[in-house]
């Protein structure tokens, strides 16, 4: 008999390392045939100009979120992230997030980056 | 090899739209029975495309020099982009064909090309802006921009005096869009020329859209390169992962191959979520050219705002962009998916009005729907082949997926060898876009003090007892979760799917006519117990 397992736990763990956020993200579970992962990201209020920078804790990129025509004051929205399946290990992945404005670069604050989660995709 | 038919027929239209809405709701007439495009869109490389630069510029050097009271004028055109452009919804790409459309009909009449197509620029293959754009008026850099882009104060003489007589020739309709796009009087179209931020009562430099000819676009001919973030957000990996959703629009937008789904295409910024092909390439493209990212805190250049089409590399970006959605139009039509929504959410997305397009005579177009831009046939136009047309041909998972029978292998504790025909792992192994050969592994569920998590390896010498994911042997982990603690009754077998690795040292004796897989489980951890398989399939997709 046959079950495929599906999970929808996931966690995250907080670092504050000197120039990035570090969240340790959890995959809901295995990546099954033709799958794959993405990150959500909920960005709120960031400075004209400013952008997410992601990668994992060992330096591979993972992406930038540059928001385009937000007007000040306004959320910058979610944004999906395709997630490489070489930089999952062991079923996490450890995403450090930097807001980068010019020249200068730090970790962004919860209310800049609300949220941040894996979700599965399928495929066909 | 050219792409013969564009990514909508009216005949495929009418099969997926027609039993969800009225036909009052769109113009079939607009779709016109042809299979063949009547113009190209070129990559910019390609010598099509440089022919069709040519052409650009000439139509744009003649846009430049059109009065500001003229629809068509270079700058006016960029004004309807920015009172009515959508950006982070689900209008992005149909408004955007609609805009790209009438302008490459207005370039065609005034270059004096009638075969003109805008061509695209492909930033997954060449991720620099191509040499040519630094030619003449190609640049916002021109002279020629700046007897109108000099400073603040000559755009301001230049272009405000034409945009007041045109905001009090505009109807109901149009006055009701702009006030949901926060837009109640040409002064407050004008904070966002010159970045002035009302409720601060003070300017944002950052926000400025009238960017100065000096620093229009940030990159150069000598610095023409993408920087790594955005070379990394355009690409290979990126632009496919923004092509593999099977939705249109899915209210998860992971899964959606369009942004979120807004009350109208002019609703405020603020809580939408960007598919990945908008939120990443789209947006990193267009900022960094600007010079967000190395500049603090602006002014940026045009691209960085709504007035963007002031660049003339904006529409071969959005070329870029249009030609992606056809590359997944296509792809859908291969797998047999829809490529538009449904029911009443097809009904909501085609009756949008956009109210502000300006066609190739320079008439206002007037009040025309989303629905009539779902299509490429209404401008005519398919696109030369560039990066993604992988995913419509999709050459190796269908045969593989014909020449291959599920192999059941041969289990041994928490081992299996399953023989297949090395033709399949040769094409497993050169398959680019996502794995072919699939493993399907049987075991019980762990007992309720056992490991939990096993990793799957390939090929793995004898003496691999544990791996991390970067291992050539790694196929995955299989994880069991819940609350196992509560369940009752008997522990099922479970069956989880794992696409084995592409890496070489996975597969041996390849030279035979048949390969032996060897598929190992190990748990994770040390000191836990393997589990003994019940069965192990290897299948194609």
């Amino acid at each position: 008999m046959r079950a495929l397992l599906a999970a929808l736990a996931f966690f995250t763990i907080l670092a504050q390392p000197s120039s990035g956020r570090i969240e340790t993200l959890v995959l809901p579970r295995a990546l099954h045939a033709g799958e794959t992962a993405l990150l959500e990201v909920k960005v709120g209020v960031i400075t004209r100009g400013s952008e997410i920078e992601l990668a994992t804790t060992s330096g591979r990129p993972l992406g930038v979120i540059s928001p385009f025509g937000i007007r000040s004051g306004n959320q910058a929205g979610t944004y999906t992230v395709p997630l490489p399946a070489d930089a999952i290990s062991n079923g996490r992945v450890a995403v450090q997030l930097s807001l980068r404005q010019g020249g200068s670069q730090r970790a962004p604050t919860k209310e800049e980056v609300k949220s941040i989660r894996v979700r599965i995709r399928g495929t066909r | 090899m050219r792409v013969t038919k564009s990514g909508v027929t009216r005949r495929d239209f009418i099969k997926t739209g027609i039993a969800a809405v009225g036909a009052a709701t769109l113009r079939f007439g607009d779709f016109a029975a042809q299979n063949a495009a009547k113009y190209t869109r070129y990559n910019v490389t390609s010598e099509g495309g440089k022919k069709a630069l040519a052409s650009y510029a000439k139509g744009v050097e003649a846009m430049l020099k059109l009065p500001a009271d003229h629809p068509q004028n270079w700058f006016r055109n960029a004004f309807i982009h920015l009172m009515d452009c959508p950006h982070g919804n689900w209008w992005f790409y149909v408004w955007h064909r609609g805009y790209l459309g009438y302008f490459e009909q207005t370039i065609r009449n005034l270059s004096g090309d009638d075969k003109f197509a805008i061509p695209y620029w492909d930033w997954t293959t060449l991720p620099q802006i191509p040499d040519s754009m630094f030619e003449g008026v190609l640049t916002p850099q021109s002279k020629a921009f700046e007897p109108y882009t000099s400073n603040l104060a000559v755009f301001t003489s230049f272009i405000q005096p034409a945009l007041a007589a045109y905001w009090k020739t505009l109807d109901a309709g149009q006055l009701a869009q702009l006030k949901t796009r926060g837009y109640t009087s040409l002064d407050s179209v004008w904070n966002d020329v010159t970045g002035f931020d009302p409720s601060q009562s003070n300017g944002i430099s950052g926000n400025i859209s009238c960017a100065n000819t000096c620093w229009s676009r940030y990159l150069t001919r000598d610095n023409p390169k993408l920087d790594k973030n955005t070379a990394y957000d355009v690409s290979p990996f990126v632009v496919y992962s923004g092509l593999l959703p099977t939705d249109f629009y899915n209210p998860e937008t992971y899964l959606s191959f369009n942004s979120s789904k807004t009350p109208s295409h002019n609703t405020a910024a603020g809580r939408q979520s960007f598919s990945v092909l908008e939120g990443l390439p789209h947006n990193k493209v267009h900022n960094y050219i600007g010079g967000v990212g190395p500049l603090d805190p602006g002014p940026y250049g045009n691209m960085t705002n709504f007035l963007s089409p002031v660049d003339p590399i904006f529409f071969l970006h959005h070329s870029n962009m249009d030609r992606l959605w056809d590359v997944w139009t296509r792809k859908q039509k291969r797998l047999n998916l829809p490529y538009l929504p449904s029911g009443q959410d097809l009904d909501t997305l085609s009756k949008e009005p956009f109210l502000f397009y300006v066609n190739g005579k320079g008439e206002y177009v007037g009040t025309s729907h989303a629905g009539e831009y779902l299509s490429t046939e209404k401008f005519e136009y398919d696109y030369e082949p560039g990066f993604g047309e992988k995913v419509v041909s999709g050459p190796a998972a269908p045969k593989a997926r014909r020449a291959l029978p599920p192999a059941r292998g041969v289990v041994k504790g928490s081992a299996a060898s399953v023989t297949v025909p090395t033709a399949a792992v040769k094409t497993h192994l050169g398959a680019e876009i996502a794995p072919s050969l699939i493993a399907e592994v049987t075991l019980p569920h762990p007992s309720h003090s056992g490991a939990r998590e096993f990793d799957v390896v390939v090929g793995a010498p004898p003496n691999v007892k544990q791996v991390s994911a970067d291992s050539p042997y790694y196929a995955g982990t299989i994880a069991f979760f819940g609350h196992m603690m509560k369940m009752t009754g008997p522990l099922h077998d479970a069956t989880f799917a794992v696409p084995l690795p592409k890496t070489p040292e996975a597969f041996h004796g390849l030279a035979a006519a048949n390969a032996t897989v060897n598929i190992r489980v190990l748990p994770r951890g040390l000191g836990q117990k393997a589990p003994v398989l019940k069965a192990v399939t290897i299948r194609t997709r």
